[in-house]
């Protein structure tokens, strides 16, 4: 895949997430035990070997830098190509634009410069890990202008609601692209991963810069079917759309069933992140873990069930902990119990404090936070 | 460390007594801990230390070690000027030869040394277990205005015979060595950590290496003639957690240790981390109905049996009805449904099948399992 540029574009829409997205974008939301979302969406392009990634960071851009760095862990670190962070091009007086298009436009010069006749342009949130390779041979050989990747979700619980829904024909050919209603209960989903020639994607980003409208890649791309050659590739795996609290705690939780967690973790290569030098986690003959993900470097002494560890967590005695997300460094002391809730990092639940939420609405600790009784 | 000192560190010993441990591999690349090998320690201390210049002088069986260390990054030692060089022996004009000691292996790397120009140089050895702040050392070496200091330690008088014993004056001045003496009079051993002035160990190299019937090492050769010299010789005591793991049995020990949560090598203190390689692997997943009880348990382990006082490294498969006891198993093993695992080392890659027995829970013996087979000890 070497003539591939690979983009993770963001443009995020971070007010469904509450106070977990105050310092950070949804990108950078920890998941699985020891990841960020966007570990997924790098790996998973290093492992077809694209070489060169651009990520468009939007605002929150400090825990970004110090996830990412210069790409080292994806090995990315390269003295060409690479890894390329894009921060956002503010406009005088005005701020930084709406949509990706206005983004892209600003780094005209990066897209001109760069060897790779070929885009792949994908959105963190969605986790998918497509054989690229494969999707890639699809896009060459039908010779499209554009391939979209799908997939054939189906959803009797109205959890994929507002997601892109897409009409193919039998050729898998675009026919029209817009919003799920809910209205089949199995659809085309449209997993906001793409391909584009670069000339192709050149000219959209420049026209609807030009004439104003639209502020999206993916409306653009809309606003050009039946002009270009926009055909669809089906992926066939496991999917999860993470567009607000809900969907992130399920996604999280999903990892406990073992095809999915075979499926993210092992199959078809490998997720890179950030190292953090932890020892290994000690169990002690107190505690009592059933149905775990656990990371590294955790010391628990209480009970965990169905719940997601991450790096550095300590679990006190006789504490409790369920159905719960417990992030880097949070410390659940002796006696407390947690329950359906998201403890951001480094976060504190003094001894004894019952905190619950639903499994409909999760209980959400701010990182940093010391909860007590009082 | 303000003051210039350059690393050596000693990693070309065999460990012949750790048997299939060390079939493959230097002791050094030893796994250790869940997770570590051997030298990490000693890499992981100097970089606490703030030591920015280390040799890593290799011998006996590199490759792994080689690829383990690579160029330092894991432990901050990818310098653009100094940082971290593999140091293995080499051939010049007048032919090459191995290291034939250890003084020898730092002769031989004199221009090394000389390249940083330090003022003191730290010798290390990368078979030792333990956490050690290396400038409160070179403090005492400083203090005391000394040629060498020498870190020691109080080991059980019944073990004085197997190592080199450091006799000192009320000052902490040196004033005898016995080499693994029979009677020994006192119990302070030296831990194979010296720091020396360069100037002093450069002359006593040059010296040594002229020495036909020297056997250029630092312990028999070195040392020994600085004392003769009536060079100012300091003892530095160290009362922290050391393990020389030599035997199976006391590999076997070690890692029981990391159990007790009264163990002063405390793994879990963030002002003291033990670096290393990393694997970059996904959590353990710890399945409905294990049991896993005082243990240590490392990433990408899938544990569905039951893991009491054990170690396990990465990547392990722990499978329905098995039980693991008292044992310590390396990366990539799969035990199988039913079997049952107590006092056991196993090694790398190995398969235990369903429903076989190693060891019975009270018993005495250490049970060694690689591919060759099951050794006792």
């Amino acid at each position: 895949m070497d003539s591939c540029l690979g983009i993770i574009t963001t443009g995020d829409i971070d007010f469904n997430f509450g106070v977990l997205c105050n310092h950070r974008p949804v990108y950078m939301l920890p998941f699985g035990g020891r990841y960020r979302l966007v570990d997924f969406a790098i790996s998973n392009m290093v492992n077809h070997n694209l070489s060169t990634i651009a990520l468009y960071t939007g605002e929150k851009i400090n825990s970004t830098m110090d996830h990412l760095g210069n790409g080292e862990p994806w090995d990315l670190n390269r003295r060409f190509s690479g890894l390329f962070l894009f921060a956002p091009m503010v406009e005088k007086d005005q701020g930084i634009p709406l949509g990706d298009i206005s983004q892209f436009c600003s780094t005209e010069e990066f897209f001109n410069r760069v060897k790779e006749e070929n885009i792949l342009v994908r959105h963190p949130n969605y986790l998918a890990k497509v054989n690229l390779t494969e999707a890639y041979k699809y896009f060459i050989d039908s010779e499209a202008d554009i391939t979209l990747i799908y997939h054939k979700s189906k959803d009797t619980e109205g959890k994929l609601v507002n997601c892109n829904k897409m009409y193919l024909d039998e050729e898998s050919n675009l026919i029209d692209i817009g919003i799920n209603l809910g209205t089949e209960e199995t659809f085309n989903h449209f997993i906001r991963m793409a391909f584009l020639k670069k000339d192709v994607f050149l000219r959209l980003v420049k026209e609807s810069r030009e004439k104003g409208d639209p502020k999206f890649l993916i409306d653009a791309i809309s606003q050009y079917r039946g002009k270009l050659k926009i055909n669809a590739y089906e992926f066939k795996g496991h999917v999860e759309s993470i567009k607000d609290l809900k969907s992130y705690y399920d996604a999280n939780l999903n990892l406990l069933k073992e095809d999915v967690s075979k499926e993210v973790f092992y199959e078809g290569g490998q997720v890179f992140t950030k190292t953090k030098d932890e020892p290994s986690t000690y169990y002690t003959d107190e505690s009592n873990v059933e149905n775990s993900l656990v990371a590294n470097g955790c010391i628990i002494k209480g009970k965990v069930e169905n719940s997601i560890i991450f790096r550095g967590v300590k679990v006190g005695e006789n504490a409790i902990v369920k159905n719960s997300i417990i992030m880097q460094k949070t410390q659940i002391q002796d006696g407390a119990i947690v329950v359906n809730s998201i403890i951001d990092k480094s976060a504190t639940i003094s001894e004894k404090v019952n905190i619950a939420g639903s499994s409909a609405m999760p209980y959400i600790v701010e990182r940093y936070r010391h909860i007590t009784n009082d | 460390m303000d003051d210039k000192v350059v690393a050596m560190l000693l990693a070309g010993g065999q460990g012949s007594r750790l048997k299939t441990l060390t079939s493959k591999i230097a002791k050094p690349a030893v796994p250790f801990g869940g997770k570590y090998r051997i030298i990490d320690y000693a890499l992981s201390n100097a970089t606490n230390s703030g030591i920015r210049d280390i040799g890593i002088l290799t011998q006996y069986k590199p490759f792994l070690l080689n690829s383990h260390i690579g160029i330092g990054s894991s432990w901050d030692f990818d310098r653009t000027f100094g940082g971290l060089k593999i140091l293995p022996p080499f051939t010049s004009e007048d032919g090459g030869r191995w290291y034939t000691g250890t003084a020898n292996a730092i002769y031989e790397n004199i221009d090394f040394i000389d390249n940083l120009a330090p003022e003191y140089v730290l010798i290390l050895s990368g078979d030792h277990i333990y956490k050690m702040n290396y400038q409160h050392l070179l403090d005492v070496h400083k203090e005391n205005n000394a040629n060498v200091t020498i870190s020691v330690l109080e080991v059980p008088w019944e073990d004085t015979s197997r190592f080199g014993i450091i006799n000192v004056d009320r000052d902490k001045r040196i004033i005898e060595f016995e080499e693994k003496p029979e009677n020994a009079k006192n119990n302070m051993a030296s831990m194979g950590i010296y720091m020396f002035n360069w100037k002093d160990l450069r002359e006593y190299l040059i010296k040594d290496n002229e020495d036909e019937n020297s056997s250029n090492d630092f312990g028999k050769n070195i040392l020994p003639k600085m004392l003769d010299d009536g060079k100012r010789m300091y003892a530095w005591v160290f009362e922290d957690y050391w393990k020389d793991v030599g035997t199976i049995r006391s590999y076997w020990e070690a890692n029981m240790d990391l159990l007790d949560e009264k163990n002063t090598l405390n793994l879990y203190d963030r002002d003291w981390r033990i670096y290393t390689k990393n694997k970059n692997l996904p959590p353990q997943h710890i399945a409905k109905n294990s049991i896993i009880k005082n243990s240590l348990v490392n990433e990408a382990c899938d544990v569905k049996g039951e893991v009491k006082n054990s170690v396990l490294f990465s990547n392990i498969v722990i499978e329905k009805d098995a039980k693991i006891n008292n044992s310590v198993i390396l990366s990539n093993c799969v035990i199988r449904s039913g079997a049952e695992v107590n006092n056991a080392v196993i090694l790398e890659d190995i398969t235990i099948e369903v429903g076989s027995k190693i060891g019975t829970k009270n018993d005495d013996n250490i049970y060694l399992v690689s591919d060759e087979g099951i050794l006792i000890e």
